[in-house]
């Protein structure tokens, strides 16, 4: 909300107090500052002067030359201008000047070689209208050298300030002077009332009717007859443009002015458009409709608050107004609404119609109840004065339950308990009735206090003490650092992710992060996505249930910028839902997932080596390195998959503890690819971390270091070409005792050569016992039985 | 006998200057003084005669074979030493053979800078849902429906009673239900915002929160414990302000601002986080006895404070993920 000082300054006096400290002070009162616009530093070096002499310039057909005398100085001017004449009163910006709503400085200049020192202004120029037509020319009365800020008086300075919903009191310009009135222990004084009134009761011309008094506890009317409608004056029309408003008409301004004045909204119908002379406050009917000031037809909910004369409805209530009873430039007779009603009901209506109004933004965070009969009498006192009415006798007042003030307790010794530093009495209530709150009683222990109606978010004790730091200052309240042993048990959820995150730096991955939101054809091929109400856009409606859409985009994305050789991961919350309708937690899984992906070349042609493809053997290697180094590889189990029809990828293998899959690594699908825009190959593991993350690593004891020598034997079989590797290992594995330590593969030949259809593998064996040399013979009868087992069982021969 | 050891020596002097590498000269020493060099034999023969004439040649055989040796030794060690100098041809300029070190995300690594503070703290690490309840996203945290508060977060909703989270507090939710106080605790984690995404805002970003509830918790530790984030972060000499505001689940609230000075341009002040002293009712909704306990919460986004730290001005490339952007950090 936009604060002009001007304003600000009928309700408090601030003499001795700079802008800076009243700026500096709302920010520190939770009143944020968002923005300030000094209006004479806007209008910095714009200056009143005198035409002394024109002349044609000598270059140029359209320009003149000008000599504007400042004071006692004589600036030389081109102005291009037709109506410049000797003689004039106008506005020079002279050098240093910046023009208003650009960032155009003048500057010293030379224009078809004639100097020129500043610019002679118009309207549009001024940022004071559009009008551009010629220079402006000011009464010849202005004294030449006076600033053009104080010809127009635009010596304010703008405040906007930042107010959070729980301060619904500073929402005028004396809400927010109270603040300023407690800060600064200064009185806030509130403009006086004084109406004239006629004979005429206004009982006898209008009468109110609540039907609903749980969303309308107060209604209160003030009436103004044969008011001549007509613009505003100057000082209303200033006020409200300070602040970015337009002013349409004097009953209108009014109603504007006193809202953000003390907040309360007002609405000024048509009286004599009020069919029966009536208000009645009821709830909308099933299905009613109704057209409101911005011409559109709304369509009403039973929770709906209506004010209606005796025939039809004439506005929502708090929100907004009807064409049909509008105030229009012959109307005659007001009728002034100044009334309360419940916060959430107007926040119910306008949330739903999707309508945020002045009035109910103010009314839906809480209104004062007990301003309105205030409010509708300086109301009704202005729109009188301003448009020559009269105040009919008297105010209708609807009020049935009244609501009392509410008694807050506040314990001294709780205070030092929440805050952590002592604060003496006399200064608590010291900032307690500048803010108009009236202490009720009160012993060295406990002080309560009868809390006004405007300030709606002080309930509790706590929201006493809220004041009182807030008014004593938060930049006062001491810094206590105290750095204490915690005690308590010390948990790192995060601790297994920071190790898969250094193992996969190290491992050369690249961490990435990707909008977890999909469109949802996207995101069907990869799971069963939870979709959201209230999307920004189609191509964020579901929440991922898969990392690869993220993923592959993001390979996408780097391929066409020429970033070919990736490696690349992410961890992030995977969600699927398993019933259509999500009522419990039950309903759907929120996984977290790790996603690593490789593509490109695993190196370039360097001059150390050739350029290579990434393939499989370089993702099962990784995967391998990397389950080592975060938990206990030994417990997880491998399944491969040599041909998929469905799912991801072309062939893969699969990670499991126990029975259950958490992790699934290969080539993804080139069919998958192409929707990416992908030609290249990508590897890419997916593992589920919450899975990964339950295996129990248990302490790594250390193993006695070997004391005794190893012995390697080699062989190489020549076998059938679709037996696998694995097949081979498990032979050799089963077939020798545990002497045998590892089995290592260290050559695979293919050729002719060996017949069609047969390959070559060649491995290292390697024995030893913890406890004592092994001599050739224990190796060899070890060695041999493993040859003979693969011979047999596989059908193969020993090669060489 | 006098002939030969001269002519030995004669002819030692003629192939030692001929000798260019440790190979011939390996050779010579064979030859002249190895178990059957010329030298050796030599005192073979000397061992032969007659003991009167062993004075007369003794002395010049003995002279002639260590000058040998001493010849010897020297130019082997000179040998050896320009031998290895010159063994390894290597050039130097040469790039090493390429290891390719990954990384973390600039926003992980920001928060691991943040964590890391709190750590030291005597601060716990939880993490929660990113899909949440209304009620322990909001009605939990002192939000009622309809509340204007609510406005404040622009949420993404699955249905009236699920939504995606809009702050971490859920975890301080969960964490207060299952836990007896002390309870000391840093959680970060996504939070999502139902806003268009800009150079300025993202439909996600991470937030980091804090909770700390014990006897003793004040607003001043609160706040020294805070400073000591902001000095440790920003530096020593980091100007900042803490300010009244509003947040619903504390009570006083707070947000902190610090004093952003760019080279060359006006300086402005930045928030940077809130937080507040834990609001009464939600000590009483997780049945913590709000009087005996008190505490204090605070929360701040990873992705502005590495805007600012890194010089960051539009949020989106955190999400872009573009290699040239992850190299660089």
């Amino acid at each position: 909300m936009k604060l002009s000082l001007n304003w600000l300054k009928q309700y408090i006096d601030l003499d001795g107090i700079s802008t800076e400290d009243v700026v500096e002070n709302l920010t520190t009162a939770g009143l944020e500052v968002d923005d300030v616009i000094d209006q004479k530093k806007l209008y910095n070096n714009f200056i009143v002067g005198y035409v002394k002499e024109r002349e044609n310039h000598p270059n140029a057909d359209k320009l003149s030359l000008c000599k504007v005398e400042v004071g006692s100085e004589i600036f030389p001017i081109v102005c291009g201008a037709p109506n410049v004449k000797a003689g004039q009163k106008i506005v020079l910006a002279k050098v240093g000047a910046v023009i208003p709503n650009s960032d155009f400085t003048i500057a010293k200049a030379k224009i078809r070689g004639e100097e020129s020192m500043g610019m002679i202004c118009s309207e549009r120029e001024l940022g004071i209208s559009d009008n551009h037509d010629g220079i402006m020319v000011l009464d010849s009365e202005i004294k030449s050298g006076t600033d053009f800020s104080d010809v127009f008086g635009f010596n304010d300075v703008i405040i906007d300030i930042d107010i959070t919903p729980n301060r619904a009191d500073a929402f005028s310009h004396i809400g927010s002077t109270r603040d300023l009135a407690a800060i600064f222990g200064r009185k806030l004084k509130l403009p006086e009332i004084s109406l004239t009134e006629t004979e005429e009761e206004i009982n006898a011309i209008a009468s109110i009717e609540i039907e609903n008094d749980i969303d309308c506890p107060r209604y209160v009317a003030k009436v103004v007859k044969n008011v001549t409608i007509k613009e505003s004056p100057k000082w209303l029309t200033d006020r409200l443009t300070s602040i970015g408003l337009r002013p349409i008409n004097n009953v209108v301004d009014v109603t504007n002015f006193i809202l953000y004045e003390i907040g309360q909204p007002l609405h000024a119908f048509d009286l004599d458009k009020l069919a029966g002379n009536k208000i009645i406050v009821r709830s909308a009917g099933k299905d009613e409709k109704f057209i409101t000031l911005d011409s559109k037809e709304r369509k009403l909910l039973e929770t709906d608050l209506l004010i209606c004369d005796a025939e039809k409805p004439v506005a929502i209530a708090g929100v907004m107004g009807g064409e049909n009873s509008e105030v229009t430039t012959s109307t005659k007779n007001i009728l002034i609404e100044s009334a309360y009603f419940r916060p959430s009901s107007i926040r119910k209506t306008s949330k739903k119609l999707g309508l945020q109004t002045d009035a109910s933004i103010r009314f839906e965070r809480g209104c004062d109840v007990n301003i309105t009969l205030y409010a509708a009498q300086r109301a009704a006192q202005l729109i009188s004065e301003l448009g020559n009415g009269e105040i009919v006798k008297g105010e209708i007042d609807i009020y049935p339950n009244k609501i009392s003030l509410k008694e807050v307790s506040l314990r001294i010794s709780r205070i030092k308990k929440i805050l952590g530093f002592e604060i003496t009495i006399p200064k608590i209530k010291e900032i307690f009735s500048g803010l108009e709150f009236e202490i009720v009683s009160e012993t060295n222990e406990i002080l309560t206090y009868l809390i006004p109606t405007f300030r709606h978010d002080i309930e509790r004790e706590i929201d006493l003490i809220e004041e009182i730091a807030r008014i004593y200052g938060y930049d006062n309240i001491p810094e206590i650092a105290k750095i204490g042993v915690s005690v308590e048990r010390r948990v790192d959820n995060s601790s297994f992710n920071d190790k898969v995150r250094e193992t996969l730096a190290g491992l050369g991955f690249y961490e990435i992060i990707t909008n977890s939101l999909l469109n949802v054809e996207l995101a069907s091929k990869y799971g069963n996505p939870i979709g959201v109400l209230n999307p920004q856009s189609f191509e964020m409606s579901h929440i991922r249930p898969s990392l690869f859409p993220g993923m592959l985009a993001t390979i996408s994305r780097n391929i066409k910028v020429n970033e070919k050789n990736l490696k690349l991961y992410e961890i992030g919350h995977v969600i699927t839902k398993f019933n259509d309708v999500i009522s419990d937690f039950s309903d759907f899984e929120e996984t977290e997932h790790l996603l690593f992906a490789i593509t490109g070349n695993a190196n370039e042609d360097e001059w150390y080596s050739k350029k290579r493809e990434t393939d499989f053997y370089d993702l099962k290697g990784l995967a391998s390195s990397f389950f080592k180094s975060v938990t206990d590889k030994s417990r997880i189990k491998v399944k491969y998959n040599q041909s998929l029809g469905e799912g991801m990828f072309e062939y893969s293998i699969c990670n499991l503890i126990g029975k259950n899959t958490f992790a699934e690594g290969g080539k993804v699908k080139a069919e998958v690819l192409k929707e990416f825009g992908i030609s290249q190959n990508v590897f890419a593991f997916d593992i589920n971390l919450t899975e990964l993350k339950k295996i129990e690593v248990e302490l790594n004891r250390f193993t006695e270091l070997l004391k005794f020598p190893k012995i390697k034997k080699d062989c190489a079989f020549v076998l059938d070409s679709n037996i696998d590797y694995n097949a081979v290992v498990k032979i050799i594995e089963s077939s020798n005792s545990n002497l045998l330590k590892n089995v290592k593969l260290f050559d695979i030949f293919e050729s002719e050569s060996l017949g069609s259809n047969k390959k070559s593998l060649a491995f290292e064996l390697t024995y030893f016992n913890e406890n004592k040399t092994l001599t050739e013979e224990e190796v060899d009868k070890e060695f041999w039985k493993a040859i003979e087992s693969v011979k047999t069982k596989l059908n193969a021969e020993l090669r060489g | 006998m006098l002939d030969k050891i001269e002519l030995a020596e004669k002819n030692y002097k003629v192939e030692f200057d001929a000798v260019n590498n440790l190979e011939s000269i390996e050779e010579l020493r064979i030859k002249y003084l190895g178990r059957k060099g010329i030298f050796t034999e030599l005192f073979e023969e000397f061992k032969q005669l007659p003991k009167d004439e062993k004075p007369k040649y003794g002395q010049v055989l003995n002279k002639a074979k260590s000058f040998a040796q001493k010849e010897y030794d020297e130019l082997k060690s000179k040998l050896e030493k320009s031998e290895s100098e010159k063994k390894e041809n290597i050039d130097l300029t040469l790039d090493g053979r390429n290891v390719e070190l990954g990384s973390k995300h600039v926003l992980t690594q920001t928060l691991d800078e943040i964590k890391q503070i709190f750590k030291g703290l005597g601060f716990s690490i939880y993490e929660g849902p990113e899909l949440e309840s209304d009620h322990n996203n909001f009605e939990m945290l002192n939000f009622p429906a309809d509340h204007p508060a609510r406005d404040m977060q622009d949420t993404f909703f699955i249905n009236d009673n699920f939504l995606l989270r809009t702050h971490t507090s859920p975890v301080q939710v969960r964490l207060m239900e299952n836990n007896k106080p002390p309870i000391r605790a840093l959680m970060p984690g996504k939070v999502y915002r139902n806003e268009a995404i800009s150079a300025k805002s993202y439909c996600l970003f991470h937030q980091v929160e804090g909770l700390y509830v014990d006897e003793d918790v004040t607003f001043a530790e609160l706040k020294g414990t805070l400073v000591v984030f902001l000095k440790q972060f920003f530096g020593e000499d980091v100007k900042y302000r803490f300010r009244p505001s509003f947040f619903p689940f504390t009570e006083p609230s707070a947000e902190v601002d610090v004093w952003w000075q760019p080279k060359g341009k006006e300086g402005r002040w930045l928030e940077i986080l809130g937080c507040g002293m834990v609001d009464p009712n939600v000590l009483e909704n997780v049945k913590i006895d709000n009087e005996k306990y008190v505490g204090y919460a605070f929360g701040m986004g990873v992705e502005r404070i590495a805007m600012l730290k890194y010089g960051i001005g539009d949020i989106r490339v955190f999400f872009d993920n573009d290699k040239r952007f992850l190299k660089q950090f």
